[in-house]
């Protein structure tokens, strides 16, 4: 099911969590809401859903004007932050409870719901949790479980709260890949929130970034990463070096664009190393310009570590930074203008 | 030995007396202000032989007030039920104006005394209050009837099942409801097969505190009542009547069936504590 999501507003009191909002998202799109925390993610989304009534402007499914349907209606399912699981059911009854709340005679026999009930649970891998209670559950099945509930009614738009946020870093990485098999076998629209940029650009095939209740830019991963429209979205998307010229002019680089060298190269600049530390396959190191006295990181892997190390606090290096982008007022609003 | 480890064991020894001179004042208060009185109680009743037992009990009089209590119980309860379950569920899952007022509203029971509270009744539809002449006009009789009695009773009853249902349904929020509703549950699917679940336990709780309450009420009752024995006596008041007439035997008699009904209450009470926690 296609999206239209048509200058929508919504305010709590007089604080307005999502500014007209315009966004159109194709059927079958994997997307996520990506953006600082009260950005208004979760907003947009319980907007969708229907759960939160929208100020001005249309939610569209298909064409169709939803924004005043209910709930039900819209065939959405939604996997709550906190999983939301109904603590006092087993699994299975988690699972087919969506099921049997339905009007009589569109229910299916008993017969019928164990079986989808039983292989839902065969599709995400928990098959033998069924006479289980969710606090006998990891976190990971705990996600997996409120995965499968919401697909028990066979939703046509799949909306997805930070759904990964309460795990730790392994398991998350395994369901991140699990959800993306399983938005590509089942193929309905679904949209994830994120505040983890990398989590945004490993899965999605389109990232809306938010900040303050608008949008700042839709793009695929690739573009938004290398074709930031304004320095938020740059700041946002990954680690950043800033430098302030003498004019005030700004200039953003990351640390893996800044080049390292043992001797002097063209524009190169001298900086002395502050700090070494790896992180797996990479190594960042802080430095200290010496033209100006700022700051900054780089990020070079371990062979290139090897060509220009190992260093320690003190040593003198060459830093070139070919690839500074600035955002300058006019640019920006230029920029907006286009999108 | 040295000086430092017998200065610890002073202080260890110290703590432990410290220890057990306070469990030993809380018990010796619970004995001399609750085991003594019950005990009294039943010895008092039992004194002059099982048998006159048994007739203080089944008496006309003594019958018509268990009536009493019972049917007061039977609507007072039930109403305070439900009446509590919609205050808690407004108070705990929305948000509204005037929110905090109603909470006061319903804690005043508790401030009030029940006396006070009684009082009122008399001056609303007593036949010198407010609505007396409008109830005379009509031949309705409330104050020193049975109905006073039910609404003197629901008035000091109200606050217990709200009150106990508030914080847990409070502490709950309002995830799993969204939840269902987003799998197509209706209001009424909502509460029954999320809501009440998760509440069941609570709300026992209140509900057997409130009929405690209401079958012991005395004070609201007993302004409300006007002692017409065998017609609007409950079994607080009988008791009151008989200790009064020097008929110590049956008094007790009488007040060792709420002494029954409060030790049940305990019970019921730690069972339903011990399986909410157990859950
Ligand atoms: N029911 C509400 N009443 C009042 N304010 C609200 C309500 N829901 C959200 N807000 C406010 O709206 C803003 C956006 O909230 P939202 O939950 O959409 O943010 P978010 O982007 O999901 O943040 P997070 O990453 O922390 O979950 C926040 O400032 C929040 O305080
Ligand atoms: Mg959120």
């Amino acid at each position: 099911m296609g999206i239209t999501i048509e200058k929508v507003s919504k305010a709590f009191g007089d604080f307005a969590a999502i500014k007209d909002v315009q966004l159109e998202i194709p059927s079958g799109d994997f997307i996520a809401l990506l953006g600082p925390s009260g950005s208004g993610k979760t907003t947009l989304l319980r907007l969708i859903a229907g759960l939160e009534s929208l100020d001005s402007g249309k939610i569209l499914f298909n064409d169709i004007d939803y924004s005043n349907k209910t709930v039900k209606e819209r065939k959405v399912g939604f996997v709550f932050q906190h999983y939301a699981l109904f603590k006092h059911m087993t699994i299975f009854e988690n699972i087919a409870f969506g099921l049997k709340v339905r009007p009589f005679k569109l229910r299916p026999s008993n017969q019928e719901i164990k079986e989808r009930v039983y292989s839902l649970l065969k599709f995400v891998q928990l098959e033998h949790m069924a006479d289980r209670y969710p606090s006998q559950l990891s976190g990971g099945q705990k996600q997996r479980i409120a995965l499968a509930r919401a697909l028990a009614v066979e939703p046509e738009v799949l909306l997805l709260d930070e759904p990964f946020g309460a795990l730790d870093a392994k398991v998350r990485q395994e369901l991140r890949h699990w959800l993306r098999e399983i938005h590509e076998k089942l193929n309905i629209t679904t949209i994830f929130v994120t505040h983890d940029q990398e989590e945004a650009l490993e899965m999605a095939d389109t990232i809306v970034v938010m900040n303050q209740g608008q949008i700042e830019q839709i793009g695929s991963p690739d573009e938004v990463y290398h074709h930031p429209v304004n320095a938020f979205v740059y700041r946002f998307l990954g680690r950043v070096n800033e430098f302030i010229d003498s004019e005030n002019e700004v200039t953003y680089i990351r640390p893996h664009e800044v080049v390292l060298r043992k001797s002097a190269q063209g524009n190169s600049v001298p900086a002395k190393v502050l700090h070494v530390h790896s992180v797996g396959s990479l190594v960042r190191i802080q430095l200290n310009r010496l033209d100006t006295n700022a700051l900054f990181e780089a990020e070079v892997n371990t062979e290139k570590y090897q060509e220009i190390g190992p260093l320690k606090k003190g040593d003198l290096l060459y830093a070139t930074f070919s690839n500074l982008v600035a955002f300058g007022n006019e640019q920006k609003e230029a920029l907006t203008a286009i999108l | 030995m040295n000086t430092k480890t017998i200065a610890q064991a002073n202080t260890v020894s110290l703590q432990g007396l410290k220890k057990w001179v306070l469990i030993g004042i809380a018990l010796a208060f619970l004995g001399l202000f609750i085991v003594i009185p019950l005990i009294a109680v039943f010895s008092e009743a039992l004194k002059k032989g099982i048998e006159l037992y048994f007739a203080s009990l089944t008496e006309p009089d003594a019958l018509s007030a268990i009536k009493l209590t019972l049917i007061t119980a039977a609507i007072a309860v039930p109403v305070n039920t439900i009446f509590g379950v919609i205050a808690a569920y407004a108070i705990a899952k929305f948000s509204f104006k005037g929110k905090n007022i109603l909470v006061t509203l319903i804690d005043i029971p508790f401030a009030v005394s029940p006396v006070i509270a009684g009082l009122v009744f008399v001056l609303l539809f007593g036949s010198q209050g407010l609505l007396g002449p409008f109830l005379e006009a009509h031949d309705i009789k409330i104050v020193f009837a049975v109905p006073g009695i039910i609404l003197a009773t629901l008035f000091v009853t109200f606050p217990f099942v709200a009150r106990e249902l508030i914080p847990i349904m409070q502490e709950q929020g309002t995830d799993e409801e969204q939840a269902g509703r987003m799998l197509g549950a209706n209001g009424w699917q909502m509460f029954f097969r999320i809501t009440l679940p998760n509440i069941k336990w609570g709300l026992l709780y209140g509900v057997i505190l409130c009929n405690a309450r209401a079958m012991g009420e005395f004070g609201a009752v007993s302004v409300v009542s006007g002692h017409i024995r065998g017609m609007t006596n409950t079994i607080p008041l009988h008791v009151e009547i008989l200790y009064n007439e020097y008929n110590f035997t049956a008094a007790f008699a009488v007040a060792s069936l709420l002494a029954i009904l409060a030790l049940f209450t305990l019970v019921l009470k730690s069972v339903v504590e011990w399986k909410s926690r157990k859950e």
